[in-house]
């Protein structure tokens, strides 16, 4: 598996560039939360994005969505500014979210389905192209066995595989994910992380992943970016790690290492 | 022509034997069918209350409509349209919370309501036919107004199904998605209301929204999907609806009140069957 993903990378052609960001300077009040951040994500390029607790991580993430203007500085998906974009099914995101909160009963595959509305036309009836796609999400995630049930019987691990199963669905060029992972037991973390492991190394996705859990997919990272405020780190994991940080990137010793960056 | 022509060639048996009866008939079944459709997504965004609101406003417009002799039906769905756009808009500006703003809308709507019909007539008889319904004395062109709002709402409700699940169970990634989810919310508001003023003739203002939640809730119970639970809820709204309008007949009691407490005892059962259930799989290990 490592090899195909290597392969994708090793690839001559350079690499399209799904997220630009520049100078990016934002508050919510009158003191900034983010200044000056750069934010570069390639085609099939897998990016971690961590920083302690309201450090503005999410906050960049609705930057870069286009859910939020930067007070200064430029963002671009996929070449143009993201509340411009057309494609919206080249996007798949996965917000932050504590549980869900739902109590009319929605199954499994009612819910991945949405993930097919941003492809063409949000009023248009689903044909057997969205039920593959759909299909195919809901394997990578390893949730087929549960397509049929009500969503709100699962378990948290398995409710968040469902959010991720519904941004595959669309078939993105580019993840984002909010803490997917967070409060997930460790085999909902391996099978999340094969499913990463499978968009990228099949369909050339790019991934920018917002986690303090980055065990699982340690081996797999070709960048991190570590946020406080400004970007402290930009690079390969290993030079993280040389710094002084080991990858199991914990909520504990990653703000730890950052008060040590001051 | 008459609507309900088709149905008095079928010759129905008692209690809907008669003309007025199949008009109620035709009435409480649409009722029954759009007033849970709606209501699904306002139990799913935790609005339960909202058809209430605007019921209220509904109630001033029946006092405009009779202040100034313009059609009822139509004058209510005028303010009750702009009521849940003005609510949804409050809502999402967050600039009060939720709960002050119903309650605004309940009062301003009942005391302007109260202030139009004294200008008129006062409370005469007319007004408690909107106030607790009567399906008994709907007339053919109410019941084309009825039927007509109610199938929009329908067709755009299973149209939209898609869509409207995205945006009641996950705004944010709605919006993220590009889905114009402002636009699909206002659409709901102005359903809500179309629901509001056809159903207001049949279960009355103060009951209208109890169609929209009693039915919802029950499915919720028992559906085990979000299409299953659409057409659980509106199948108990019909039911409610049949059986309440034959019981107002059979036992001369008030038809809209009739209907709701049927509603209402669906819920019971539906809560104590799957109270039961639960305890049953309990009782074999199989619960959670
Ligand atoms: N909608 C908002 N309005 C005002 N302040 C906010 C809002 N969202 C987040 N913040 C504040 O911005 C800071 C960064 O938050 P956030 O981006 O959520 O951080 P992170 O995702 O890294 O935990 C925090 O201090 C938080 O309290
Ligand atoms: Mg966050």
């Amino acid at each position: 598996m490592g090899s195909a993903v290597s392969d994708a990378r090793s690839s001559p052609a350079p690499a399209r560039l799904l997220v630009e960001a520049h100078g990016l300077t934002f508050g919510y009040g009158r003191e900034p939360i983010l200044r000056d951040v750069d934010l570069r994500v390639h085609q099939g390029e897998f990016v971690a994005l961590v920083g302690p607790n309201g450090s503005g991580k999410s906050t960049l993430l609705r930057l870069l969505l286009g859910r939020l203007r930067p007070w200064s500085g430029t963002v671009e998906l996929f070449g143009r500014p993201p509340w411009a974009l057309r494609e919206r099914g080249a996007l798949g995101y996965v917000p932050q979210r504590p549980t869900l909160t739902s109590e009319v009963p929605a199954t499994v595959e009612e819910i991945v389905a949405t993930g097919r509305i941003p492809v063409g036309r949000w009023w248009r009836r689903l044909g057997p192209a969205d039920r593959e796609a759909v299909r195919h999400a809901l394997e990578s995630v390893d949730l087929l066995e549960l397509a049929r049930r009500p969503i709100n019987e699962l378990s948290g691990g398995q409710q968040q595989r469902v959010f991720i199963a519904r941004a595959l669905a669309g078939e993105p060029q580019l993840l984002v994910l909010d803490e997917p992972v967070a409060g997930v037991d460790a085999a909902s973390q391996q099978r999340f992380r094969d499913a990463l492991v499978h968009a990228i190394a099949h369909h050339g996705t790019g991934v920018l992943l917002v986690s303090h859990e980055l065990s699982a997919v340690a081996h797999d990272l070709d960048r991190i970016v570590v946020l406080k405020g400004t970007v402290q780190f930009d690079g390969p994991a290993a030079r993280l790690a040389s710094a002084g940080v080991s990858l199991g990137v914990h909520a504990e010793d990653l703000p730890q290492w950052l008060e040590g960056l001051r | 022509m008459t609507p309900t022509d088709p149905l008095a060639a079928l010759g129905l048996p008692y209690p809907f034997e008669l003309a007025f009866m199949q008009r109620a008939l035709v009435a409480a079944v649409a009722v029954g069918v759009f007033a849970p459709l709606i209501g699904t997504y306002l139990v799913q965004k935790r609005l339960s209350l909202v058809g209430d609101g605007i019921g209220h406003v509904a109630f001033a417009g029946v006092g405009a409509a009779v202040a100034i002799g313009t059609a009822p039906i139509w004058t209510a769905l005028a303010f009750a349209v702009a009521g849940a756009l003005g609510l949804e808009w409050l809502r999402a500006r967050r600039r009060t919370s939720g709960d002050v703003a119903l309650a605004i809308l309940f009062y301003a709507g009942i005391a302007l309501g109260v202030v139009l019909l004294s200008l008129g007539d006062g409370l005469g008889g007319g007004v408690l036919a909107y106030l607790f319904g009567q399906p008994l004395t709907v007339r053919d062109d109410e019941l084309v107004a009825i039927v007509g709002i109610g199938a929009a709402i329908a067709v755009t409700v299973l149209a939209l199904r898609r869509p409207l699940l995205a945006v009641v169970t996950d705004e944010e990634w709605a919006r993220a998605a590009g889905l114009p989810v402002d636009l699909l919310n206002g659409l709901v508001a102005i359903m809500t209301a179309g629901v509001v003023v056809a159903a207001m003739r049949i279960v009355g203002i103060l009951l209208v929204a109890a169609m929209m939640v009693l039915p919802v809730a029950s499915a919720q119970l028992l559906a085990r999907s979000f299409r299953g639970a659409l057409g659980l809820a509106a199948a108990i709204g019909v039911a409610a609806a049949l059986a309440g309008l034959a019981a107002a007949r059979l036992w001369g009691l008030a038809p809209g009140g009739t209907i709701v407490l049927i509603a209402t005892a669906i819920f019971a059962l539906a809560t104590i069957g799957t109270r039961a259930r639960q305890g049953l799989a309990h009782a074999e290990g199989e619960g959670p």
